[in-house]
């Protein structure tokens, strides 16, 4: 069976099953879609035996006691394998890291996960070192998209995308630099969660670029999302830009939040967005009542100031090792990591002036309207090995290209959760494509609580794929 | 700015920064960053105000 997070949960709190019996039931199902997928780099199967087996007796223990159970005790999930799980190297999508120390400890995310009783199950692919859009990872394959095998899952963090939407845990977390949370979702028919830069602590993750780096979750509804986004907040002074702000628990459960001031984002967003992704948007924001349309004017500067500082600092953080082990290096990325370390210092000074002038234009937006909605990606899942796309009547490299609509938006910090689209008609090719609700830095209830809303409305929602 | 200046810069910068690559790999990196500055003319040519305290900031965007 595959359910979600909270109906699993929900199972095991009232003894229909045991944590034990998930476990097994989710290890039957890894065992049998991930060789057509390609998700797991990793499992820790009896880690997670260590675990259910504590949670089954904490629930024993709880019926003696009436002591409460934690919110997501027995739920298994797993992690984009740049998450330090103690014991496991952390590979990050590379080669040139198998060879790294097993981690210490784990990632202070997964921690937290842990205390909410969520069990790891292990460990998912990526692109090496989170740089590119389609987890087609030369060292550790291609990761497929559950609904058209000769398709990609989107990336960086595409094996958590393609796990959730293939049925093969109901939680997974991932990372997102440029829109690696997005993208995947976008491509995978599921929700995914980028909160405000500094809302999420990093500690114990590899790194791709600082000031861009957010971590989050990805689920099959909206309700599973915000309950491990709840989970997942807290301050930790171990990441410096965390910001220290206490836990500013969504609730999702009792979410009444309505947004009321509603636009798309034209411009840009409406440029570089093929047929269906427009007809998305569109289909979002007649369920929400939008009919203002919002200007971005820096969006163009923004995403190139996102382009400029992610190839510096990225190329920066691997200069040495590229210097050393060029050939260990996916070739699929590792000259645009070379050519990033050639940027000059100049140009990422300036960059990241612009990034603080895009800032306050989109702060004054934020005056006016709650939400602002845009595509998540220019086009449904391609074909894997696709090398150019063709955007609204212009031909550009495929791979860098898919972040073209996130890129501005993670450039700035902004919280984002995004929701996926099934259009019925001939031309969506029964493929799904992710649509972005954007808030107000700090405002991730706005963002969820119009995911949640279009949900119940039926606009957005998750289908099970078809092999499943 | 002029392709042949780029690839001067290109070809200078990586034996400054200590690369050795061969060259086919050179001109997939030298590629790479012609499209890199081509990005970057959409910022460099703005005409951003005088910069503001903090207007560089690097990373804590919304830290409070």
């Amino acid at each position: 069976m595959t359910l979600c997070a909270t109906e699993t949960a929900a199972l095991i709190r009232n003894g229909t099953c045991s944590a034990l019996e998930i476990l097994a039931d989710t290890e039957a199902r890894i065992r049998a879609r991930d060789p057509l997928l390609n998700c797991f780099t990793t499992t820790t199967f009896e880690r997670a035996r260590r675990e259910a087996a504590a949670i089954d007796a904490a629930i024993d223990a709880s019926k003696a006691s009436g002591a409460p159970l934690p919110p997501l005790a027995g739920v298994p999930y797993a992690v984009k394998n740049l998450f330090d799980i103690e014991g496991v190297v952390t590979l990050c999508g590379g080669k040139v890291n198998q060879s790294n120390p097993l981690a210490k400890q784990d990632a202070e995310l997964l921690a937290r996960m842990g205390a909410a009783g969520a069990i790891l199950v292990g460990a998912l692919n990526m692109d090496e070192h989170a740089y590119g859009f389609t987890t087609e990872n030369t060292h550790y394959g291609t990761t497929h998209n559950p609904y058209d095998l000769s398709r990609i899952a989107g990336g960086s963090s595409g094996g958590s995308a393609a796990a959730v939407a293939g049925g093969l845990v109901p939680l997974t977390l991932g990372s997102d630099t440029n829109g690696s949370i997005r993208v995947p979702a976008s491509f995978c028919g599921i929700f995914g969660l980028k909160p405000t830069y500094g809302r999420l602590p990093r500690t114990g993750t590899f790194p791709f670029v600082h000031s861009f780096d957010h971590l989050g979750p990805f689920a099959r509804n909206a309700h599973d999302l915000g309950v491990v986004y709840d989970i997942l907040q807290g301050p930790d002074p171990r990441d410096h830009a965390c910001a220290q702000r206490a836990v500013e628990a969504v609730g999702i459960s009792q979410l009444k939040l309505s947004p009321k001031r509603i636009a798309v984002l034209g411009g840009w967003f409406q440029y570089w967005a093929e047929d269906q992704a427009r007809r998305a948007v569109a289909h979002v924001a007649a369920a929400l009542g939008a009919e203002s349309t919002a200007i971005f004017q820096n969006a163009e500067a923004a995403r190139s100031a996102a382009f400029i500082i992610g190839g510096a600092e990225g190329g920066a953080l691997h200069r040495a090792r590229l210097i050393e082990r060029y050939d260990e290096y996916d070739p699929l990325s590792r000259d645009r990591l070379v050519a990033g370390s050639l940027i000059p210092a100049s140009w990422v000074i300036e960059a990241q002036r612009v990034r603080q002038h895009a800032l306050r234009e989109a702060l004054a937006l934020f005056e006016q309207y709650d939400l602002l909605i845009a595509p998540a990606t220019p086009i449904p899942a391609p074909l894997a090995g696709t090398e150019t796309l063709t955007i609204n009547g212009r031909t550009v490299p495929a791979r860098p290209s898919m972040g073209l609509l996130t890129q501005p938006v993670s450039c700035i910090g902004l919280p984002v959760c995004s929701v996926p689209v099934w259009l019925e008609d001939a031309q969506s090719g029964g493929l799904p494509i992710g649509v972005q609700l954007i808030a107000a830095p700090w405002r991730e209830d706005i963002c969820l609580a119009a995911a949640r809303m279009l949900e119940a409305a039926g606009a957005v929602g998750y289908r099970a794929p078809p092999f499943s | 700015m002029a392709p042949e200046k780029l690839d001067a810069y290109v070809r200078n910068a990586l034996e400054l920064q200590g690369y050795q690559l061969d060259v086919a790999q050179t001109e997939r990196v030298l590629a790479q960053f012609l499209r890199i500055e081509a990005i970057a003319q959409v910022f460099l040519v703005l005409p951003l105000p005088l910069p503001l305290p903090f207007d560089a900031e690097p990373a804590p965007v919304f830290r409070l």
